[in-house]
């Protein structure tokens, strides 16, 4: 009976504590994540003549003169024997395009390469520079209850602002109507949506175009659906990638915490940021891999 | 505590979807070493087709957005 008594009173004791501890913690994390909680719109930094200047356009254009310098570094000195900088950006132009070509032929790949490239090193850079410690933690404040808080970080992801990934894909939406003009030109380019495909004779023959007409449509839809899926998946995995890195830091308040805590979730985040530049670059690929295909790619006496 | 039962469901289902599609694959590299590179690029396709879904029930279901 004494046992019993010892055990039932620690229990409720641990039991207590823990109680206590846990709502002691939620308090305070709360209170933090309440004043570190990262907009879901880029913070606008300044105003030139009606043209608003985000937090996210800085980081957008640091990227990019980042890539224009190193390219033009790079391949000042250019020999017939690589080495250093020049090396590096042959190795990895040669090896985008070698994997592209895999993926989407050779005829399209000589085409297409400058845009593929482009966007995904873009995308690449821009999510490994958003994960640099200062973006999203450097900028105007106020002093409040909690110490100094950042309320306008200079710099947010470039990808982490829905305008950025939209645009990207309205480009691609663009440049993917022209190629399939150029592929199909305009008659072509309706008969590869709506015509019907195989050969059928006869009254199957009128089914069949009823049916590929209501298929067509269908693919009207999720061609239309394409930019915004595109946008979405980016923007939501590098902002919920911010997100999380940010409640991550906040979760132990004590300097240690907040210092160890994220550590295993930026290696995530940097797995995260080549593998969305990857599946960016590889959707836009096969989309337009997708709408250039000739029918007589199939057989083999054209070739 | 606050969320949507729907981007919960999506959730489920998308992490689903991913784990499926990932285990196929590497029983696929598993078995044919060779084709490790078309097998990722396959399914690295898949799995976007998949976790697609959860950001369009993210974006839908919130209603103020955006916010």
């Amino acid at each position: 009976m004494r046992l019993f008594n010892l055990i039932v009173s620690s229990v409720l004791a641990s039991a207590g504590a823990t109680t206590f501890a846990a709502e002691g913690a939620h308090a305070e994390a709360g209170a933090a994540v309440a004043h570190h909680e990262l907009t879901a719109k880029a913070v606008e930094l300044w105003n030139i003549g009606g043209f608003p200047i985000t937090n996210s356009m800085l980081v957008t254009w640091i990227v990019a003169l980042v890539l224009i310098t190193f390219a033009q570094v790079a391949t000042r000195k250019m020999t017939l024997v690589p080495s250093g900088a020049q090396n590096f950006l042959e190795w990895l132009v040669e090896g985008l395009y070698g994997f592209l070509e895999g993926v989407i032929g050779s005829e399209l790949v000589k085409k297409t390469f400058w845009f593929f490239a482009t966007i995904f090193l873009f995308i690449l850079w821009s999510n490994w520079l958003g994960l640099l410690p200062g973006i999203g933690t450097v900028g105007y404040g106020h002093t409040g209850e909690h110490g100094f808080q950042v309320s306008e970080p200079w710099f947010r992801g470039a990808n982490a602002d829905l305008n950025m990934t939209l645009s990207m894909s309205v480009t691609f939406f663009v440049c993917w109507i022209v190629w399939a003009l150029q592929a199909n030109g305009p008659i072509g380019f309706l008969k590869h949506l709506f015509a019907p495909k195989g050969e059928t004779t006869g009254l199957l023959k009128m089914l069949m175009i009823l049916v590929f007409l209501a298929v067509g449509v269908l693919e009207v839809v999720s061609i239309a659906f394409r930019p915004v899926s595109l946008s979405f998946r980016l923007f939501g995995n590098i902002f919920a990638g911010e997100n999380m890195l940010e409640s991550m830091a906040n979760l132990v308040p004590s300097w240690l915490g907040r210092v160890l805590i994220p550590i295993p979730f930026y290696f995530m985040e940097l797995l995260v940021g080549i593998v969305q530049a990857l599946v960016f670059m590889l959707l836009t690929a096969v989309f337009t891999m997708l709408i250039c295909q000739h029918d007589e790619d199939h057989g083999p006496a054209h070739h | 505590m606050t969320g949507n039962i729907h981007v919960g469901l999506a959730a489920l289902g998308a992490a689903i979807g991913v784990g499926l599609i990932g285990a196929k694959a590497s029983e696929a590299v598993g078995r044919n070493p060779g084709a490790a590179t078309k097998i990722l690029v396959q399914s690295i396709l898949a799995i976007a087709f998949a976790e697609g879904i959860v950001f369009f029930a993210i974006f839908l279901a919130t209603k103020a957005w955006p916010a």
